[in-house]
């Protein structure tokens, strides 16, 4: 690796990012001060260690799963001669998409006792239904909204990565589980590894599942205490922001070690011929889009349905109309792909700091980046209005515009592209490198025509997750939008709040098949080009 | 693949944009419903407001004021507690005029930072001394009632207790679901605290913890659960019920049941309107307290989105329980002070939420 200095705008650039990054950190440990909480006091009090402990025991089971999963189906999806690859491509990252606050609502309602599952096995003899909820149920569904975090940037990985070692290995050999083992999972650890710390954060951050599941976390204990005590919420949160940072510090001394896989953009990948394996392959992937996809989307299609047979036979109208529908759903399309965009922008510069140039600055900014994501959506929000209502001028400017919201939710979501553009970073040959420099190709050009088409499958997946994710956020989207500035996540919300079942299910459909439509664009028009 | 996406996000938009109004304030629905008249021009005057209730119940109202007044409406949409937050945070800043919460505990917490203005007694004598605040603080516009839902196949109606202080006996034991950490519960509790002392309230909590009460995190998965027959019953708002039934109909297998009329289980909890003391237009926003108070939009609550109402001599719709005597505001609700902390500490403590 060649070990030159970074260029200085980019280190200018990393130390930015990280300041403007570490806007929520900073704000919280301001009003641990001001509101006299006690975090040390609260750090080792039963209240504290007893839903911690909890909240630990859930990230771990639902990482290690997710991992599995996710890495399974990338697997399956881009190695394999498996049927109908293409469709499983499109619809595996939908789960993402899903609001936790009702997705989870809709796993209850197809699946648990007396819910449409129920229903539909009660008319053929079936009645034993188990009811999720507790440790089980919110580790079952969080497994499922959480698989992509590894799915996406896995599956970006493989497709891209040479088969001729895989090949070597088979011809002196090894036994194709062997060859994944020894090779594959070497070539993906990288991908891996950052897939699965997102894993990690995003559940211990998560409020919406643990909540319907009744498992009582961190966040509950955060979530309750906001009005009623607020000092213990800021102190509670800010035990599990410095939580995030130390298990972010512990993957990076893990993929530190890791070893790094360059790749062309010529190279072929192997494809497996699944043989007899070819229906158990089909199974998983059929079981998961059943249990992650269909599950959740068929009760938001009942609700929808039923209301719209009721208004259809005069009961009460609806109270969304198609204006309604369109005007939440071009604000989320365009504020999520825009949010996409600033996103990899913005993280692709710390990828090379760290990356190629091995920075201090950049490694440190990679670390907030990162540990951010595990910052409830709320807290975010507020620190943004706590700092712009402080900043005189230029925060007059901002307030209230959809600049302040796409910073918001680059802030919230730009870690997701983070360690997938940092793989990326660390694909591009050296040798490439050196020889575009040695040609007299400038750093801009050598950046466009070297790096970027190497890099472009995995930004792509990292733009994927920024966007799916920013679809579904609610926090931010209520409090930082510009007023009048609905998307369909808050008009879902407003709706299930007050068991508009009807109103919420209906343009939660709608954000199913965006986020479909998204996923088919970033599959099928670039990802298989390349 | 922004190229792609581009023309696709514009045509969109201009859809959207040929789908929104005109100049001239037109509406119809259940706006026109409130407001049959024709729109009045624009005052040039306006009001910003944070509401905690949402759009689907609270839009046409909002509406209909504007076109009865022709003072513009600005909205922020979102749960009250997330919004109280926001305005302590953006303080003597804060754009909002008037905040519009679901119950009173994010009232409570905003009362006790100093942020609520004074509403005009003019406004404040629209409805009784017991909904109202003595400071004149905030102001109650609709009500809810806590009821027990339960489901009609799993309990038969014949064996329906009469009173929360039943629901601790073996009969029930597993049977009953609790929003525990849920706001409406908070501030039943924190009623239930001051009218029967803070010993019997949490000895009540924790005999429900022994009786094995199930936790949920909010009245709608009780209402939805019961309806599966998942759990037995729950003490919830009478609110959700009606709305499930109207989606469903028959299908939903639960319905309300009103305890005795002077059980603590019978409270009427309200919602509530304020002027924020930061308020640039404090008489816009005074001018839509009172219109909230008036009886064609305390008709579109009780008839249309099944809540108490409050003024104007209204009556409560008949397909709603008999409303008793007990309300929060009978309460002397803002001497309770710090009661949500204390309410918080005692809920935590019973370890309901791990139930």
């Amino acid at each position: 690796m060649t070990q030159t200095r970074a260029p200085r705008e980019l280190r200018v650039f990393g130390l930015i990012c990280s300041l403007a990054f570490a806007f929520p950190g900073l704000y919280l440990i301001w009003r641990n001060f001001t509101s006299g909480a006690d975090p040390l006091g609260l750090l080792l009090a039963n209240e504290t260690l007893e839903p911690f402990w909890r909240t630990v025991r859930l990230a771990v089971l639902v990482s290690l799963s997710a991992a599995g999963l996710g890495t399974a189906l990338a697997w399956c999806t881009t190695r394999t001669d498996l049927p109908f690859r293409r469709l499983w491509r499109v619809l595996l990252p939908i789960p993402l998409v899903f609001p936790t606050f009702i997705g989870a609502a809709a796993f209850i309602r197809t699946l648990n006792p007396g819910g449409l599952a129920n229903d539909m096995f009660g008319s053929i003899g079936i009645n034993e239904t188990p009811e999720l909820r507790g440790l089980f149920g919110a580790w079952f569904v969080l497994t499922l909204f959480c698989y992509p975090y590894v799915y996406l940037p896995v599956a970006a990985r493989l497709r891209q990565l040479p088969g001729s070692f895989e090949q070597s290995a088979l011809i002196l050999g090894d036994s194709a589980p062997q060859a994944f083992r020894r090779i594959v999972l070497r070539q993906i650890s990288g991908s891996l590894t950052a897939g699965t710390l997102l894993v990690f954060l995003y559940t211990i951050s998560d409020f919406g599942a643990v909540q319907l599941m009744r498992y009582d976390t961190l966040t509950r204990a955060i979530e309750s205490n906001y009005l009623a005590r607020p000092p213990m919420a800021f102190a509670l949160s800010l035990i599990l922001l410095i939580f995030a940072g130390l298990v972010v510090l512990a993957e990076r001394s893990v993929s530190r070690r890791l070893p790094e896989v360059k790749s062309r953009r010529a190279s072929q990948p192997m494809t497996y011929m699944l043989g007899r394996w070819k229906a158990a392959a089909t199974a998983l992937v059929g079981a998961t889009l059943v249990f992650a996809v269909l599950a959740p989307t068929a009760a938001l299609v009942d609700w929808a349905a039923d209301g719209l047979l009721r208004t259809q036979r005069g009961g009460r109208p609806l109270t969304i109309d198609p204006s309604k529908v369109i005007e939440a759903a071009t604000n989320t399309l365009s504020s999520s792909v825009v949010t996409g965009f600033v996103a990899i922008m913005a993280v692709t510069p710390i990828a090379f700091l760290v990356g190629r140039y091995r920075d201090r600055i950049g490694r440190m900014t990679h670390s907030v980046v990162i540990a951010t994501f595990a910052v409830p959506g709320i807290l975010i929000a507020l620190s943004l209005r706590f700092w712009t209502i402080r900043s005189g001028f230029f925060g007059d400017l901002l307030y209230d515009s959809m600049a302040l919201l796409i910073f918001a939710y680059v802030v919230r979501f730009a870690s997701l592209a983070m360690g997938t553009a940092l793989v990326a970073v660390k694909t591009v040959p050296d040798g490439l490198h050196d020889a575009a420099s040695t040609l007299g190709a400038d750093r801009w050009r050598r950046f466009r025509s070297v790096d970027l088409p190497v890099m472009r499958p995995g930004l792509l997946a990292a733009g994927g997750l920024v966007i799916l994710s920013t679809m579904k956020e609610l926090p931010i989207s209520l409090i930082v939008a510009p007023i009048g500035f609905p998307t369909l996540t808050t008009r879902i919300f407003g709706s299930f709040e007050d068991a508009f079942v009807a109103e919420a299910g209906i343009m939660a459909v709608v954000l199913v098949c965006l986020s479909a439509l998204l996923s088919w664009f970033l599959v099928l028009r670039r990802a298989d080009h390349l | 693949m922004l190229n792609r996406l581009l023309p696709l996000l514009i045509t969109f938009t201009l859809v959207a944009a040929a789908c929104g109004g005109s100049d001239q304030l037109q509406i119809d629905g259940l706006a026109a419903e409130i407001n049959p008249e024709e729109c009045v021009d624009g005052s040039g005057k306006e009001v910003t407001i944070y509401s905690g209730r949402t759009e689907n119940l609270i839009e046409p109202v909002l509406e209909a004021f504007a076109c009865a007044t022709g003072i513009s409406v600005q909205v922020r949409w979102g749960s009250s507690t997330q919004l109280a937050l926001l305005i302590d945070e953006e303080g003597k800043r804060s754009p909002a005029d008037v905040f519009l919460s679901r119950s009173p505990g994010p009232v409570g917490f905003l009362e006790s930072k100093g942020l609520l203005g004074t509403i005009d007694d003019s406004v404040l004598n629209l409805v009784g001394e017991e909904n109202r605040s003595a400071e004149g603080s905030w102001i109650g516009f609709s009500g809810r009632k806590r009821v027990l839902v339960h489901n009609i196949d799993l309990v038969p109606d014949a064996e329906l207790p009469s009173s929360v202080f039943d629901l601790t006996e073996e009969k029930w034991r597993g049977k009953v679901a609790i929003p525990g950490t849920n706001g409406s519960f908070v501030d039943w509790f924190t009623v239930f605290r001051d009218q029967y002392g803070t010993d019997v309230a949490a000895q009540w909590l924790n005999d429900m913890v022994d009786n094995d009460a199930r936790y949920y995190p909010n009245n709608r998965s009780i209402v939805e659960a019961a309806g599966r027959g998942e759990i037995e019953m729950g003490l919830v708002n009478h609110y959700y019920n009606y709305q499930e039934v109207a989606a469903a109909g028959d299908e939903h297998r639960a319905r309300n049941h009103d305890l005795d009329d002077n059980d603590i289980g019978s409270l009427l909890i309200i919602t509530a309107a304020t002027v924020l003391d930061s308020a640039e237009n404090s008489e816009a926003a005074n001018e839509l307290l009172a219109y909230l108070l008036t009886g064609p939009v305390q008709s579109y609550f009780t008839n249309r989105t099944f809540e108490y109402p409050l003024a104007a001599g209204v009556q409560p719709n008949a397909a709603l329980p008999k409303l008793s005597a007990l309300e929060i505001g009978s309460v002397d609700f803002d001497a309770l002070g710090g009661g949500f902390e204390e309410t918080a500490k005692i809920i935590e403590a019973s370890g309901i939420q791990n139930q």
